[in-house]
């Protein structure tokens, strides 16, 4: 007899696997990169080894729930080689994963994790928690590690979400590239321009007209865009704003209703009365 | 003694007499193609029925829990590995049910040392207007009906599961009669409370042949919602939603439900 075109697991469910164990399973995802115990693999790289992340990605909490933003540009080495990119990607109904990084690894494992996501809510039928999201991008943060250290595949993300138990509030994480993730009560900037934003945003947060938490809408994305063409000025991996091209920044926010994307207009008119 | 083909077509034939006692309770599952989605509902059940697939796709299932569960595992694993490789554009319901569920389960039915699923399944995939709108219903034995244009039959806009054969055709029939598909939710919402409770008298009488008089079905409906709780979900076809199932609690929908 023909053998059937699906095995089924007679014994035990799928349910115990998270999905990117069983996309291993079936061949469709890389397999963990482990680092070399024999020669590590410092030593390995050791003197040229640097990370790259060339980008410039920000969150912050403020009165409608946690603005994302990041900057447009893909460069590789010293060359622009996109100027429409999106870093800032959207997960499930609440959740922004915001990239720097190699894009090829970041957009891969946005994709397992949208899609972990719904695996989990569609078998277990129930919604994943926060904490688990968080963890399962931890998971493939480490995941990575090994060939982040072979000198390929660096992604150090944050990850904004909204969380309705115990009680609704937005939370907000960052991660470095062994997958140990940070929870921020204020802000998290990641990127070859985050010091210049960090800066801006401490001072902001702390002697600025009104803390971050308390801005309106229109007045923190002035902040994130002021922010970002900061980073622009000394760092030559971010875009900024595009002021001849007309190419402004992506910006999302996270809250209990859910994630909504600004249109370009509404960032244009905010930055033509604030920033330009 | 199954060398002998006689043989084997007498056990297969016991082994459906077997399948269609052990499915012979369960309690029906209407549904119903609608303007804005399609609606799945059933009545009082102690376990859940009804299930989210994927992005467009949903599923009813009636027969025992640990088969339903392997089946709806499968279905997920399927459509969650093809729409993570390629698209969720790609993962089409035609496709998991008529190349992948379907072998499965005749080749469990039809290998008579083993287990055979002792399931009935009904998808349903949501289109971009409701002539798009997809119901396959899947048997024991992997035979699939679909709700579409056929030489014997015309397009139908819902689809029925029951624990018979003849509780279904009488669901089929009323729904046939008196389902007028492009309807708002609450039209589409009352004619699968009265499609479900046409099927439920129908496996309570046992050898109805007719459907039974309106008032006759309006009373049942009163008794039976009184006693026990509505199971369903809707895939909504706005397309601006990423997900298009949701799971509709019992309170949200008595309070649309008149007379």
């Amino acid at each position: 007899m023909e053998p059937p075109t699906v095995r089924l697991n007679q014994t035990f469910s799928g349910a115990a696997d998270d999905f990117p164990t069983l996309l291993r399973r079936r061949g469709l995802l890389g397999p963990t990169a482990i680092v070399d115990p024999i020669r590590p693999a410092g030593r390995l790289h050791q003197g040229n080894w640097e990370p790259t992340e060339a980008t410039t990605i920000l969150a912050f909490k403020f009165s409608g729930g946690v603005l994302v933003a990041g900057d447009r540009r893909a460069t590789s080495g010293t060359t622009v080689v996109y100027d429409r990119a999106d870093k800032v990607l959207e997960i499930d109904r609440h959740s922004i994963m915001a990239i720097a990084g190699v894009p090829a690894t970041a957009w891969e494992m946005a994709r397992v994790l949208e899609h972990s996501f719904q695996y989990f809510r569609r078998t277990q039928l129930q919604e994943m928690s926060v904490d688990g999201k968080v963890r399962a991008l931890s998971k493939l943060l480490r995941d990575n590690f090994g060939f982040v250290m072979q000198g390929v595949g660096m992604v150090v993300p944050i990850f904004a979400t909204y969380d309705s138990d115990p009680k609704p509030e937005a939370r907000l994480y960052f991660y470095d590239a062994m997958g140990a993730q940070f929870e921020v009560t204020d802000y998290a900037a990641t990127g070859s321009g985050s010091p210049a934003v960090r800066g801006i945003l401490y001072y902001e947060n702390n002697w600025g007209a009104k803390p971050l938490q308390k801005l309106s809408e229109d007045e923190a994305v002035s902040i994130a865009l002021r922010a970002l063409d900061t980073a622009a000025e000394s760092d030559t991996s971010t875009g900024g704003v595009d002021r001849s091209g007309k190419i402004y920044p992506l910006i999302k926010i996270v809250s209990g209703e859910g994630i909504t994307t600004l249109p370009e207009t509404k960032i244009a008119a905010v930055f033509k009365k604030t920033v330009a | 003694m199954i060398e002998e083909p006689y043989r084997w077509v007498e056990a297969i034939a016991n082994r459906r007499e077997y399948i269609e006692a052990q499915l012979a309770s369960g309690s029906p599952i209407a549904a119903l193609g609608y303007r804005d989605g399609i609606l799945f509902l059933t009545l009082g059940q102690a376990r859940q029925k009804i299930f989210e697939i994927y992005d467009r796709i949903a599923m009813g299932a009636i027969g025992h829990p640990g088969d339903i569960e392997r089946l709806r595992m499968a279905a997920i694993e399927l459509a969650s590995t093809e729409g993570f490789t390629r698209s969720t554009a790609d993962v089409s319901l035609r496709r998991l049910v008529h190349y992948s569920l379907s072998p499965v389960m005749k080749s469990g039915f039809e290998q008579i040392y083993g287990a055979p699923y002792l399931a009935r399944m009904l998808f349903a995939e949501v289109g971009e207007s409701p002539e798009e709108d997809l119901f396959l219903r899947v048997e024991y034995d992997g035979e699939i009906a679909t709700s579409g244009a056929t030489f014997a039959q015309a397009r139908q806009d819902f689809a029925a599961l029951s624990g018979t054969r003849q509780s279904r055709e009488l669901m089929e029939s009323f729904l046939k009669a008196e389902y007028a598909p492009d309807t708002n939710f609450e039209a589409a919402l009352k004619s699968a409370l009265d499609a479900w409770s046409v099927g439920h008298m129908a496996l309570q009488t046992g050898d109805a042949k007719e459907l039974p008089e309106h008032s006759a079905v309006t009373r049942h409906r009163l008794e039976q919602l009184a006693n026990s709780g509505i199971e369903a979900g809707i895939l909504e076809r706005d397309p601006s939603r990423g997900i298009r199932y949701r799971a509709l609690l019992d309170t949200e929908l008595r309070a649309l439900i008149h007379d």
